[in-house]
């Protein structure tokens, strides 16, 4: 059942003047720009924390970003995504505006949940985008949960459920997957194989090599895919949504990928040796579908300077607008608990002592 | 016919089931088998396998799963077996539950209900007896209630799953077939019970009892044996709701009585008993005539098995007889 795709290969440069038969080259060229611009995001929330712009601390998925596009490209806005700690991305592949996504990086009261959540993990419920806890793997068990609902409803929605390979070891993650299997429920688990858990090896967090083998034990289908290759990742993930939508159930993908910055941005990653990074950063995600583009006709450095020159400014614009919006109330800290009211009862706490 | 707090709470289920499609019920063993108890008796035959649904054996996706749910627009009415074995679900509902609100500011929300099998004095030894109930009462976000009648079992019950906001709801196991709590029910009466205060369940001056669930029981007898031996009159207190807790009936009786009394099925420290004294000691420190006394379970991990042993652990009517004339003679 478990399958490995790989469709890129590293460096590669498929010369060919045919359109891929399943992947328009406007799509193609839509990964890729969606790919350099969530690159060029995340490095600007990094010089932003690093400037200590904005409080608490971000996860760059820097290195990963053809895992998130793949899966999340073609989403519709009623699809869920159940996002983990690492996919701020995720946010502006389905359509977050960007002003919302760096409100929430600076906690402001104009943010999806005015200041609350930790900076990039982040949600957004006009485009069914789960506002993670950090507990890792708990937004799966959502997800699924979302997955049952739309099942019930009998509508088409699906759901994208993301996690790390560290995830894999929680209780939580097994009971996410079985009841999906047993319940053939409309899910896709996309794991993000990116070799490290904070500094823990995935080598200390399975015994097995490729995590999709793990669909085995829950009944359906586990593709191991190389999720710095965007075309590849796109394909397997549109098989897997399909399957979802039209009844076939859930599916495991491990994407093999790596992050080329420390877990957050306090983590100078030193249990990890420079050579490894190295490696992995010739696998660079963006690089590598340059190379396919070219092959195809589809790229120049031009059009890159062009889109990245634009993007730039969209960001510059969302961060002005982020920086001017106010801070939430003090008091607002007693908001949004319960779908009643608590702060009165908070402040005006009636005292039945005569004489204090 | 008098009606069993058992069937007060299958009643609700299969009312709520027939009014709202949303509403389902998710659980270990709720379908064929009719749950643990019997208290879902009759509902698959009803509502089919689609609403009345056996999960796999395992607390934590039961809850989860029903959170997302509810976050889509359902119903979800979890149920877990025993409380004892509600800790695979801590992280869904302490974590999850009652916080998604909060952290995306009302963007997300899960009206759900986790009926919750609770408490001792049937033998059931430490794992098949335990309250915990305090667990919950501790997390802000999370509506905590406990009904001790079979008009509170289905009112509070129908009035939970109408709720917007995650309800955890105890119902005590002793409670199901006692036949002292049975109550003539008007079937279909479609009553809904307050989610947010206390009732007085008997009037006093002398002193105040609060206590919830199957130790009420306790309580009235207790009162009713001082009232006998003493002619002090106790006035009870039912908490009804562990979170949001209902203060001011609380310090109202209290700031008349001036004596406290508070009876609590799960161990003494920093059971709900330790909040309610701390309230009492804060802001009506003034009206008290006398200590506040608790009677509670000892602290040790849960309730063993020798029926010996059990007794011991368990606050029955003499300790709270005891209890009530120490801060009476004060
Ligand atoms: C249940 C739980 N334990 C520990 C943590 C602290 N923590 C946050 S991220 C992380 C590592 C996660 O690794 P992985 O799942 O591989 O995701 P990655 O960070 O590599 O994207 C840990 C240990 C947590 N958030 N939740
Ligand atoms: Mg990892």
């Amino acid at each position: 059942m478990a399958t490995k795709v790989k469709e890129l290969g590293a460096g590669a440069a498929v010369r060919s003047n045919h359109p891929n038969p399943l992947i328009s080259n406007d799509k193609l060229k839509q990964m890729y720009s969606t790919m350099l611009k969530c690159r060029l995001l995340e490095e600007r929330a990094r010089i932003l924390k690093k400037q200590a712009r904005f409080k608490g601390n971000y996860y760059a998925a820097v290195g990963q970003e053809a895992t998130a596009v793949g899966a999340g490209i073609d989403l519709r806005p009623e699809d869920t995504v159940a996002p983990s700690h690492r996919d701020f991305i995720l946010n502006f592949i389905k359509g977050t505006p960007l002003t919302a996504m760096f409100s929430q990086l600076y906690g402001r009261s104009t943010s999806p949940d005015k200041g609350r959540s930790a900076p990039a993990h982040g949600g957004y419920a006009p485009l069914n985008i789960i506002t993670p806890g950090s507990t890792i793997a708990a937004q799966l068990n959502i997800g699924t949960g979302i997955a049952m609902a739309n099942q019930m409803k009998k509508n088409d929605n699906v759901v994208v459920a993301f996690s790390g390979e560290g995830s894999t070891s929680l209780g939580f993650w097994h009971e996410a997957l079985n009841f999906a299997g047993v319940r053939n429920l409309p899910i896709v688990y996309v794991c993000q194989n990116n070799l490290w858990a904070e500094s823990v090896s995935v080598k200390l967090q399975t015994k097995v090599d490729d995590i999709s083998l793990k669909a085995i034990g829950y009944g359906f289908p586990g593709i191991t895919v190389d999720g710095n290759d965007v075309v590849a990742m796109y394909r397997v993930a549109q098989e897997a949504i399909a399957r979802a939508r039209t009844g076939g159930g859930p599916t495991l993908i491990e994407a093999k990928t790596y992050r080329w910055y420390g877990h957050s941005e306090i983590d100078p990653a030193r249990y990890r040796s420079a050579e490894e990074v190295e490696e992995w950063k010739a696998k660079d995600p963006i690089a590598a579908m340059e190379r396919y583009l070219t092959g195809k006709d589809l790229y120049s450095d031009a059009w890159k300077k062009e889109i990245s020159e634009e993007f730039q400014k969209e960001l510059d614009a969302a961060i002005d607008v982020a920086e001017k919006a106010p801070p939430p109330e003090p008091i607002d800290c007693l908001d949004y608990l319960y779908s009643f009211d608590i702060r009165n009862r908070e402040l005006d706490r009636k005292n039945y002592s005569p004489k204090f | 016919m008098p009606v069993s707090y058992l069937d007060a709470i299958n009643a609700a289920l299969r009312e709520e089931m027939q009014r709202d499609p949303n509403v389902f019920i998710l659980g270990e063993d709720v379908g064929v088998m009719g749950g643990a108890f019997g208290v879902t008796k009759g509902l698959l035959e009803e509502f089919g396998a689609d609403r009345v649904i056996d999960s796999p054996l395992a607390e934590g996706i039961i809850v989860s799963a029903s959170i997302g749910a509810a976050m889509a627009g359902l119903r979800p009415v979890a149920e877990i077996q025993f409380v004892d074995f509600i800790t695979p679900a801590m992280d869904a509902i302490t974590q999850q539950a009652a916080k998604l609100r909060y952290r995306s500011a009302g963007t997300q929300t899960c009206p759900l209900t986790v009926r919750v099998c609770y408490g001792g004095g049937t033998g059931g030894g430490l794992y098949h007896s335990q309250t915990n109930t305090t667990w919950f009462a501790h997390e802000p976000g999370l509506v905590v209630v406990a009904p001790a009648t079979a008009s509170d079992a289905k009112g509070m019950l129908k009035a939970s799953i109408r709720q917007d906001d995650p309800v955890i709801y105890f119902e005590h196991k002793k409670l199901y077939r006692l036949p002292a709590v049975k109550e003539e029910l008007p079937e279909g009466d479609d009553h809904l019970a307050d989610l947010f205060h206390c009732a007085i369940r008997r009037p006093g001056k002398d002193a105040t009892i609060v206590t919830y669930g199957y130790m009420l029981q306790l309580a009235l007898q207790a009162a009713e044996k001082v009232a006998e031996e003493s002619g002090a009159s106790v006035e009870v207190i039912d908490l009804r709701v562990l979170n949001p807790l209902d203060h001011d009936t609380i310090l109202e009786s209290v700031s008349r009585t001036g004596r406290l009394c508070i009876v609590q099925e799960d161990h003494r420290t920093l059971g709900i008993g330790s909040e309610i004294a701390a309230t009492v000691a804060e802001r009506a420190f003034d009206c008290l005539d006398a200590p506040i006394v608790r009677v509670a379970a000892p602290d040790v991990p849960a309730i063993p098995a020798a029926e010996s042993l059990e007794q011991f652990y368990m606050p029955n009517v003499s300790k709270v007889v005891d209890a009530l004339h120490r801060i009476l003679q004060y």
